[in-house]
């Protein structure tokens, strides 16, 4: 323990009387670690980002529809129409919350001088009990009565009435727009809001999503689709649930095995964790690249000193050091080296997550495991390759290294 | 007096390729507890290999070499590092100091090999310190410090653990005269009140003068082991200088 302490002392101070040479040597295994926790960082930032975006969606949330991986060609039978869909409903009445046709059409509208696109989703009553992201702040949103009526209301975004007329509570005004090649003049009955998110910020289209009952936006004898929009009860297995959905469409509509498929929120979530999963990998490849570059650094620097010290070594041999007292003594000196590295690649590493999060709007998130570990491995990395240099010291003669000049 | 180097019949070869060289040939030697003594001779005499071997740096090829009772031979390089800790003090011609480490610190490194605590190594480093003269420069580094006081940096190293045993190669080999005698003067004091073995290697017949015998070697043989002139020893106090 006396000869620990000694020994760290003795590392700290050969370090600091080669302040620049240090560096250096150190620079590799700085460059190694802060891209692996920089990586780490971000990546768990985004995944946390992405998560508490799917969060406004209940995790019952799912598509059914043409499945293209089999059908090359949509017939007739195959669409799905407002009575399947009631077929489904009744058959399972207790999991289905919310199931409507997924329909949307794009217009283009004009008030005043004001030219902008509408991408409006035909929905169900009820939407907003389900997809918990939308907020409405003035007005109301898509009720049964506009369902039923198919009236020509709409709910449009809060930047939408902003740009259109100037201000944020527009209920009550119209909005001209084209659906199906038919002028239609609809009234605005809400506004709502999105809170801010990483893919709103990347969203660079000019369109305005925008809410119409799903009669609305299927009027003019259009009755059929190719999706339905499910929100299904939380509490069952949803890939179960949604299998059985689809066998009993494929039973009911008369159609082949295979015709449908169905996407949930819990599989998309599972592509983008899948994508960051192989990013990390791909990472870790990277940083045990450059810590390995890193640790031949040190491995070379310590040689180095190794030889400059041997006359050092052949003193400390002759005041009665032992083998093992000088192996330990450079041992300890490659592991301190690496590892104020591996503090000052977390450091920095730490600070460019930050700077990237800072850039992009989400809340930096760091593991305490990956600072740890990457601290760990760049001791490691000291250990590894400061063993041989160490053992060089270890292994020199005495008599010779009093004589070396 | 207990005898506490016993050499018999010692031998040391030198294989450099297919040259051997016998550095030492039969050596016979006792040196007792308490005996100050000079090996002389001319480089190449085989005095520094016999120091290296009297030191445990090195191994005998032939003979028995026992050091208070200890057969070296028998030992490990652990045990021999053990040896030298506790029972030689080294002092080297070049003076040795650790570079860029206080005259402290390197009084206090055979007894951090020693496992001594901490308070107790600094307390008895500064002591020593303060014996040879150096209790106000205890912090500088051997390149702020004269040849002479680095010698007095190293014989306070060399007494750290209280050897039995003081081995000097050459000791004043990079002094001037003056720094020589107070060096030496050291060394008798030691001798005299401290009752440390001490075994001093030369080539200048002034230095062993002041030594109780002189040994000296010739081709890897002792051709003489003769007492100093006692004239000289005792009446140092006002020894003229003709080194």
């Amino acid at each position: 323990m006396q000869l620990l302490i000694e020994n760290i002392k003795l590392a700290i101070s050969a370090i600091k009387s080669n302040k620049m040479r240090s560096f250096l040597t150190m620079l590799g295994i700085i460059i190694g670690i802060s891209s692996v926790i920089a990586i780490s960082s971000i990546g768990a930032s985004a995944q946390g980002a992405i998560s508490k975006e799917f969060e406004g969606y209940s995790s019952g949330y799912m598509y059914i529809g043409i499945n293209w991986q089999t059908v090359d060609e949509v017939t007739e039978d195959m669409m799905l129409t407002p009575d399947d869909i009631e077929a489904l409903r009744h058959r399972f009445p207790d999991d289905i919350l919310y199931a409507a046709p997924s329909v949307g059409i794009d217009s283009v509208t004009k008030v005043g001088r004001v030219e902008g696109t509408l991408s409006i989703n035909g929905v169900a009553a009820d939407y907003t009990r389900f997809s918990k992201s939308i907020h409405i702040i003035h007005g109301r949103m898509i009720n049964q009565n506009d369902v039923d009526g198919a009236r020509n209301n709409i709910v449009i975004p809060v930047d939408a009435a902003k740009k259109f007329f100037g201000k944020e509570d527009v209920v009550g005004e119209i909005l001209p727009a084209e659906i199906r090649g038919n002028s239609v003049d609809l009234t605005i009955v809400g506004v709502y809001e999105i809170p801010p998110s990483i893919f709103s910020r990347m969203d660079t289209s000019t369109s305005y999503t925008c809410y119409a009952a799903d009669s609305t936006v299927m009027q003019g004898g259009y009755d059929s689709v190719r999706y339905i929009e499910i929100f299904a009860t939380e509490d069952k297995d949803i890939d179960k649930l949604a299998t059985s959905f689809v066998s009993y469409l494929e039973k009911y509509k008369g159609v082949a095995k295979d015709t449908y498929s169905y996407e949930s929120l819990e599989q998309e979530v599972g592509m983008i964790n899948t994508v960051l999963g192989y990013l990390s990998v791909a990472i870790g490849a990277i940083a045990a690249i450059s810590l390995l570059v890193g640790g031949i650094g040190i491995m070379n620097i310590m040689l180095v000193s190794v030889t400059e010290r041997t006359r050092e070594i052949g003193i400390r041999k002759s005041l009665g050091a032992r083998t093992k007292d000088i192996l330990t003594q450079f041992l300890i000196e490659a592991i301190i080296l690496s590892v104020i590295g591996g503090v000052l690649g977390t450091t920095l590493g730490i600070g460019i997550a930050a700077l990237g999060a800072l850039v992009v709007g989400v809340d930096v998130v760091i593991r305490p495991s990956a600072v740890l570990l990457a601290v760990g491995f760049s001791a490691a990395v000291g250990l590894a390759f400061g063993y041989f240099p160490a053992r060089k010291a270890a292994r020199l003669d005495p008599i010779e290294a009093l004589r070396y000049e | 007096m207990r005898e506490l180097i016993q050499i018999q019949n010692l031998d040391k070869i030198y294989v450099n390729g297919k040259i051997e060289v016998h550095a030492l040939k039969s050596i016979d030697l006792s040196i007792s507890e308490g005996e100050f003594v000079a090996i002389m001779g001319t480089s190449g005499s085989g005095k520094s290999t016999l120091m290296n071997i009297l030191g445990c740096l090195d191994r005998p090829s032939g003979g028995r070499y026992l050091l208070d009772g200890i057969d070296t031979r028998e030992q490990s390089d652990d045990e021999l590092s053990y040896i030298r800790n506790q029972k030689i003090g080294f002092i080297f011609q070049s003076f040795n100091l650790v570079p860029r480490t206080s005259a402290l610190h390197n009084v206090e490194l055979p007894m951090v090999y020693g496992r001594v605590s901490a308070e107790e190594r600094r307390r008895r480093a500064l002591s020593l310190l303060e014996s040879v003269g150096l209790g106000e420069r205890y912090m500088h580094m051997p390149n702020e410090l004269s040849g002479g006081q680095k010698q007095r940096v190293a014989i306070a190293r060399a007494l750290a653990n209280n050897p039995p045993i003081i081995l000097a190669d050459e000791p004043t080999g990079n002094l001037d005269s003056k720094s020589s005698i107070e060096i030496m003067e050291i060394f008798t004091k030691l001798n005299r009140e401290n009752g440390n073995t001490i075994i001093v290697v030369t080539h200048e017949p002034d230095i062993a003068e002041f030594t109780d015998r002189i040994i000296s070697f010739k081709d890897g043989r002792i051709i003489e082991d003769r007492p100093a002139e006692r004239g000289k020893v005792s009446g140092k106090e006002g020894l003229p200088c003709n080194c």
